[in-house]
């Protein structure tokens, strides 16, 4: 066991916490870490691990959150880490966060858990909403059944904290002995005790999970062939009973020599007598089940009704978007009012100090304009990261899916697939990442494709500076536009593939529909502190990107338009930028975008897309470009060149549809594990970027 | 009867599934076991349910529910 000793000699206990999802482990985990996190990926696989540390009455306490799970097969990335982590040597103590209100579904991964030989603690959450439903959990039986500690906790409440991680502490001093089984089976022990041969073994003392005869016989003989061949393995029974299952991983990592003892695989059997056990656990320590109609079940007559469910969930869209734009625009004017007065400060402080002038234009014009222009933005990024958590943390992003199923099904897709859309809305990159949860690997690569025409936040810049620019009070509803016409274009490359795809074997297996398979969860008032972190996350990343990616780019930016072949110029059509820009630029004319300036804030934008609007700052030698002062010089120097409004529109629709930011193709990279699709992907993105704009530019041009 | 068959409010039993293996192992994980309960919530005229197994809820896509085969309890 790692028994660390932390700083001043005091004793470190590492704890994973693992549930299923939508059980409020994250809530739970938060509850214990706040914002304090680390966050990262399990190594090898892009499944998130946050780490967090505390001190609590002289322990010192490491808390690794694990992947939601609903059972350890080896079937999926999340279960295999899971499992991964919990063998190794790394974790002290496992806290089982379980949903008391679906404690049936969420003792089998209790059960998986427990035979995996680690100290278990039961975290029962949600026990307010058991109660409000009229039901009772006799939690002193539920531990002797489980012979596990059993601590009932609300996460929400944060009632139970600090008992929970006492029990964690203790537990993990004093070894699973401790805890009592005691189980009264009466004369015939077991469920399925129907066959003639009795298993020669009383195991209920030892086991929680005791099985039917044939599979202990089966188990004894593994047991004893795995102990034989692989001498020193730890906890030969799980490794039996995963032999028993078939499971891949432990099939593959242990083969047994000589004659084969398994006929079949096991795991139906094994599946179904866990679960007959449950049963028997809930029927002694569950009291009044369900009598209350849920309150879930009333939001559902709401939101998931066959005719009204879609458009309650257009209009619950609408007005996130609303909010973004009304509220954020006019946080935004306070923000832009401080970057004015920062920006003027510095100039005059650097003009009084007689800096030289290059390194005054890289400082204002190039840092402070480029990096501030995207700060300016943040108030409508936190809204829309508001609204999505909210919708995420109350249970209502899985109905989603069932009320788009029909019409994702007609595109060839599950439900499920438009959860990764709408997040897509948020940031591109969480929006690749989310596609993982779809089992069907056509359906993944097909969504990963369409994803990035969902127009992220970052984009938002982009739209909220030109349609401010050029539209005037039709400002919003151009921007709007952005958003409907990413949508259209996504679901018309949905429907194009599928038109032209042949099915593969697989799919032909599930035919004749969708493969929607989705956990509705309870719905709930979402947790203040989880949104709180989820948001602070988002705004962190956010932050981080205007510090690192934007200011390089910046940087980068201005050196461009400042240095030529002849050194540093103020004539801007002397310098690098200008030259890399007209040798693009026909490319660009047929589409309205012409303009080798425009050219290279869209080159630029690959690095993060907020960057074609601070390069447009840069470009243009606008400090401010977000306030009316900045705007107007903008709007001046655009016009000058003869940029009008159909143009804008054109670079709006370009910037919504072209290659994904950097971040995004490496995590589509990450994702399919393959070069040969991202760089088709990226292609495809230019490809139908321009079409479309050739297309919005030319009919818009018969119009104008 | 398959599940896709069943009526908003009614109350089934599983009597087996004809999915893909990972499918299948997934749907029992879940509590789909033979001759486990399972009430049909919602239905849309054509596609998706939802359905109530051991307390959770769940929404299946139609090609799932055609392939789950229940009877009336």
């Amino acid at each position: 066991m790692a028994q660390e000793h932390g700083k001043a000699g005091q004793p470190s206990v590492s704890i994973g916490f693992a549930g299923n999802p939508n059980c409020g482990k994250t809530t739970l985990f938060n509850a214990y870490t706040g914002a304090n996190l680390k966050v990262a990926n399990w190594p090898g696989v892009t499944v998130e691990k946050k780490e967090g540390r505390f001190r609590l009455h002289n322990h010192e306490y490491r808390l690794v959150d694990l992947p939601g799970a609903y059972s350890l097969t080896s079937y999926t990335m999340e279960e295999q880490v899971t499992r991964q982590y919990i063998l190794s040597d790394e974790v002290d103590v496992i806290i089982d966060v379980a949903d008391a209100s679906a404690l049936e579904r969420n003792l089998y991964l209790t059960l998986q858990l427990i035979e995996l030989g680690k100290p278990v603690i039961l975290a029962l959450n949600m026990m307010d909403i058991v109660e409000k439903r009229g039901m009772e959990i006799d939690t002193h039986r539920l531990p002797e059944m489980l012979g596990i500690p059993v601590i009932p906790v609300s996460a929400r409440r944060k009632t139970g904290l600090d008992i929970l991680m006492h029990a964690a502490a203790h537990h993990h001093g004093q070894g699973e002995e401790a805890m009592p089984l005691i189980h009264h089976h009466g004369g015939a022990e077991g469920p399925a005790r129907t066959s003639a041969t009795r298993h020669k073994h009383q195991h209920h003392k030892e086991f929680a999970m005791v099985y039917s005869d044939g599979i202990e016989d089966k188990i004894d003989q593994l047991m004893e062939r795995l102990e034989k061949q692989y001498p020193g393995l730890q906890n030969p029974r799980w490794h039996a009973i995963k032999l028993l299952e078939n499971d891949p991983e432990i099939t593959k990592a242990f083969p047994l020599e000589g004659p084969a003892v398994l006929d079949r695989s096991y795991e139906q059997d094994i599946i179904n007598e866990k679960y007959d056990f449950i049963k028997e656990v809930i029927d002694e320590v569950l009291v009044n089940k369900d009598k209350k109609a849920a309150v879930t079940d009333r939001a559902d007559e709401v939101f998931t009704h066959p005719v009204w469910g879609l458009p309650i969930f257009l209009l619950i869209m609408a007005l996130v978007f609303f909010l973004t734009f009304t509220i954020g625009d006019w946080l935004k004017g306070y923000f832009e009012w401080g970057l004015e007065v920062f920006s003027g400060g510095v100039l005059s402080g650097l003009e009084f100090l007689q800096v030289a002038p290059p390194l005054i234009s890289l400082l204002v014009d190039g840092i402070i304009a480029g990096v501030g222009g995207i700060l300016t933005f943040l108030p409508n990024i936190v809204i829309l990261f508001l609204a999505l958590a909210f919708l995420e943390d109350s249970g209502y992003m899985a109905r989603v899916a069932y009320v788009m199923d029909g019409i994702m099904g007609r595109l060839g897709l599950s439900g499920r697939s438009f959860i990764p859309m709408i997040l897509g809305f948020g940031c591109t990159v969480p929006a690749i990442m989310a596609s993982r949860a779809l089992e069907n690997k056509k359906d993944r690569f097909k969504t990963m494709l369409i994803t990035p025409f969902m127009s992220c936040s970052a984009r938002l810049p982009i739209y909220v500076l030109f349609s401010q620019l050029f539209f005037g009070g039709y400002a919003m509803l151009a921007a709007y536009s952005m958003y409907v016409l990413g949508l259209v274009v996504a679901v018309l490359v949905a429907l194009l593939i599928h038109l032209f795809d042949r099915k593969s074997e697989e799919e032909k297996a599930l035919s004749g529909g969708s493969a929607l398979l989705i956990e509705l969860p309870e719905y709930k008032a979402p947790s203040a502190h989880t949104i709180f972190i989820y948001v602070w996350e988002k705004v962190k990343d956010y932050l981080t990107k205007a510090g690192t990616t934007i200011f390089v780019a910046s940087i980068f930016m201005w050196f461009l338009l400042n240095f030529g072949p002849q050194g540093y110029s103020q004539d801007m059509s002397q310098t690098f930028g200008s030259q890399l820009g007209q040798f693009i630029v026909p490319f660009f004319a047929p589409i309205g975008l012409g303009f080798w300036q425009i050219v290279v804030a869209l080159i630029a934008g690959i690095s993060a897309k907020e960057v074609v609007v601070s390069s447009c700052a840069v470009l243009f030698s606008v400090s401010n470009v977000t306030s009316p002062a900045g705007m107007e010089a903008l709007s001046g120097v655009l016009a000058s060149i003869g940029f009008g409004p159909l143009n804008a529109y054109a670079l709006m629709t370009f910037s919504l549809l072209y290659v994904p930011c950097a971040a995004t193709l490496a995590t589509i990279k990450r994702e399919s594990g393959s070069w040969g699709w991202t760089l088709f992907s990226a292609a495809f993105q230019i490809m139908t970027a321009w079409v479309a704009t050739f297309i919005v530019y030319n009919v818009g041009a018969l119009f104008l | 009867m398959t599940l896709q068959e069943g009526m908003p409010g009614g109350r089934y039993r599983v009597q087996g599934t004809a999915l893909p293996l990972g499918l299948a192992r997934r749907l029992q994980a879940l509590g789909m076991t033979h001759g486990c309960p399972v009430q049909v919530l919602r239905k849309k005229r054509r596609g998706a349910m939802i359905i109530k197994i051991r307390g959770s809820r769940f929404a299946l896509g139609q090609a799932v529910s055609t392939r789950i085969l229940v009877e009336e309890e």
